[in-house]
């Protein structure tokens, strides 16, 4: 009986293993292995087709002298600030809205979710010609209800929020999606409670949702921060960076140093120096956010 | 079990056709056995493909010994990424004609280029082919040759002559205050909206390091009489002629010359603006796209108003190189003779309007009667021999960045003036050449 037992976990175990085989390859093969041979070029100087020069710290050196890569890591945490606390409003916003006994529920949740899975590069080319100062639609509206033309993507201090109005447009669809599932596991007998206590609607929201939608916050904040500092589409295709670097975005820019300048070396350090940052702030997000209770 | 049977029975009959099949392609290449097979990579746009395949062709007719393969080359954001990659991958072809002179010191540098000057013929052919001054530019740093130079696209103003006469412009633009006049009449609002919709240019203002070599690096050349970013090893281009430039263009942009918009589509075909720094190779486009009715000319690029002789302009040079990985490399040297054959030359004028660089070619028989019947290709063939190309250096591409990032701050956006932007780019080349040579 227990020789029987003892085959069959056997049989089991080499079943398991065997169907995760697939992902362990896949993850030594594109995560593991790109891992580990990144963390070596972080002491090499490599442009991909000369061989591999070993310079010590001096790629260190170089970052920490780095203008330009200190004013992408500010553009992004510009970008982060508007587009964070934007995101999270309007998609809360609507998905209160949307989580009411309204007509066309479903038709409404698909509109919202569509620029999710259009692709990047094809919404950030129509939001640049959107944007386009002397010939965009927006500013053609502007102009004819009498309203200055906004230099949207061709001046410092609008451009960045420019980009981070069009990113929020782009995924509010996601988060929607993300708050409704917390909305709807609200009980409901907590705001039949609240309301013979006679909670008005914005107690009941800041006293019973907001609390009960904690979890599904941090997971918005977290998910909007990764994507946030991943940055990289929108600035590529709409300003290359510019006007005068105000959207160069850290990935941009680490982009810019290893398949422009073939700096490989040198982007996989700013690559580690990045996602360390980005663990700090993930870190202390999820400090302030997170409620114990 | 007989639908069993039936498959195996299938299997077997088409293995047994795949086999024969195998066989009857085996025996008609019995001949070409020992045939030197070569893979040869073009230009992915569709005139050169088209250039390639007919070259192609008839070399395979003719030359059974050596069988050559044409594949474009692969997608990408740029033929070097892709050549990059090939090294790096060791899957490069054996012989490439999208050489960019300015990405060679790479391909060098990696051992990934056959030497060329190790063939007998290889100098005596390419100096009876092009000027001894021009081909001397192409030298690799360690006096080797590793680029057959090919072709040339020397860039020139390319303006609407209804736009140009409607302002009042009737003889060619040649100094900057020309330019800039021509452009206060021609920038305007045509349909009485009151926004502007006509404009004398455009360039993308986008801080891109290539995009400066059809504006800034373009117009630097003329200005300065030919000269190049380097002067021998050392950054040679904080002068004035830069100075003149990053002023001319900082004067277009404050007067609203031309848009800041990022345009899709062809804003000179589409009649919105008035003149575009181009090469021949736009002649096809225009001539396959633009309106009835739709007349243009060509200038040479404009210079400072003091400025005296002769024009030089960008070259925009395309080359062929054989790659080290070829296991035929006389075979392919063989081919690229034949590519850069004054037949093949005169193909690459009447597909691509492209321009060999080719000695005496206005002058040439052979070529008389395309020049005849296409006059503005004369123009850019007249230039031809003013032209420049870029510096062979491994940061180049991050010194047109340093020189992309001033000029966006001086002259797009007028928050520098051009003598401290000038100094600044060149400020930056020279930390980037000495942190290329720690």
């Amino acid at each position: 009986m227990n020789s029987s037992r003892s085959n069959v976990n056997k049989m089991g175990n080499k079943a398991g293993y065997l169907m995760s085989l697939p992902y362990v390859l896949y993850f030594f093969l594109f995560i593991g292995f790109p891992l580990v041979f990144s963390f070596i070029l972080i002491f090499h100087r490599w442009n991909i087709v000369t061989p591999m020069q070993w310079i010590g710290l001096r790629n260190f050196y170089r970052l920490f002298h780095d203008v330009q890569f200190f004013i992408s890591i500010r553009n992004t945490l510009v970008f982060l600030v508007i587009h964070i606390p934007l995101q999270i409003i309007i998609a809360l916003i609507l998905a209160l809205l949307l989580n009411q006994r309204i007509r066309l529920k479903g038709f409404f949740r698909a509109l919202y979710f569509l620029p999710v899975v259009v692709s990047g590069v094809v919404i950030t080319i129509l939001w640049q010609q959107l944007y386009a100062y002397e010939t965009g639609l927006l500013n053609l509206l502007m102009t004819k209800l009498g309203i200055t033309k906004i230099p949207w993507l061709i001046n410092t201090n609008w451009a960045m929020p420019s980009i981070a109005i069009m990113a929020t447009w782009k995924n509010v669809g996601l988060y929607i999606v993300l708050f409704l599932v917390g909305l709807q596991g609200i009980p409901r007998y907590l705001y039949e409670a609240a309301e013979i206590d006679g909670a008005k609607p914005i107690q009941q929201f800041f006293h019973i949702t907001l609390p009960a939608l904690n979890s599904t916050m941090v997971l918005v904040v977290i998910l909007s921060t990764i994507g946030g500092f991943s940055l990289f589409i929108e600035p590529f295709v709409m300003t290359g960076g510019g006007p005068i670097n105000s959207t160069l975005s850290a990935m941009l820019y680490i982009y810019n140093q290893a398949f422009y300048f073939g700096h490989m070396g040198y982007a996989a350090t700013l690559g580690f120096f990045f996602a360390f940052i980005i663990l700090m702030v993930v870190l202390i997000q999820k400090k302030f956010v997170e409620r114990k209770d | 079990m007989i639908h069993n049977k039936a498959i195996i029975t299938f299997l077997l009959l088409v293995g047994a056709f795949l086999v024969s099949c195998d066989k009857v392609r085996t025996a008609q290449t019995a001949g070409e056995q020992n045939a030197a097979r070569l893979t040869y990579w073009c230009a992915s746009n569709q005139d050169e493909i088209n250039l390639a395949q007919e070259l192609v062709d008839k070399w395979n007719r003719e030359r059974p010994e050596i069988q050559v393969t044409l594949q474009p080359i692969p997608a990408s954001q740029s033929s070097e990424e892709a050549l990059l990659a090939a090294i790096a991958g060791k899957t490069t072809p054996d012989i490439c004609s999208n050489m960019w002179p300015g990405a060679m010191d790479d391909f060098t540098s990696s051992g990934g280029l056959v030497r060329l000057d190790q063939f007998p013929d290889f100098m005596e052919y390419l100096q009876k082919r092009m000027p001894a001054e021009l081909l001397e530019s192409f030298r690799a740093p360690d006096r080797h040759y590793y680029q057959i130079p090919w072709k040339t696209n020397p860039i020139m103003v390319m303006y609407n002559k209804k736009m140009y006469r409607e302002a009042g412009i009737t003889q060619p633009i040649r100094t900057y205050s020309e330019y800039l006049s021509a452009a206060a009449k021609i920038t305007r609002d045509v349909n009485g909206d009151a926004r502007i919709d006509q404009w004398m240019g455009y360039r993308d203002i986008r801080p891109i390091w290539w995009q400066r070599l059809f504006d800034y690096y373009t117009f630097y050349i003329a200005a300065s009489g030919g000269a190049t970013l380097f002067d021998s090893t050392d950054i040679a281009f904080e002068n004035a002629a830069s100075v003149e430039v990053f002023r001319f263009f900082s004067a277009i942009y404050k007067n609203g010359y031309y848009p800041l918009t990022t345009f899709q589509g062809d804003a000179f075909l589409a009649g919105q603006v008035a003149t575009q720094f181009t090469g021949p190779w736009n002649i096809t486009h225009v001539e396959n796209f633009k309106a009835p009715g739709f007349e243009y000319g060509i200038a040479p690029i404009p210079v400072p108003d003091d400025y005296t002789g002769l024009v030089y302009t960008y070259g925009d040079h395309k080359n062929i190189s054989i790659f080290s990985t070829t296991k035929f490399p006389s075979a392919a040297w063989q081919f690229a003779k034949y590519l850069i054959s004054a037949q093949a030359d005169l193909r690459l004028l009447e597909i691509c309007s492209q321009i060999p660089l080719r000695k005496n070619l206005t002058t040439d028989p052979l070529y008389r009667e395309y020049f005849r019947d296409n006059p503005l290709m004369m123009q850019f063939a007249e230039q031809a021999p003013y032209t420049r190309g870029v510096d062979g250096s491994s940061v180049l591409k991050e010194i047109f960045d340093a020189i992309s990032q001033e000029y966006e701050a001086c002259a797009v956006y007028n928050k520098r003036i051009p003598e401290e932007a000038v100094a600044n780019a060149a400020k930056r080349a020279r930390v980037i050449v000495a942190w290329s040579h720690r």
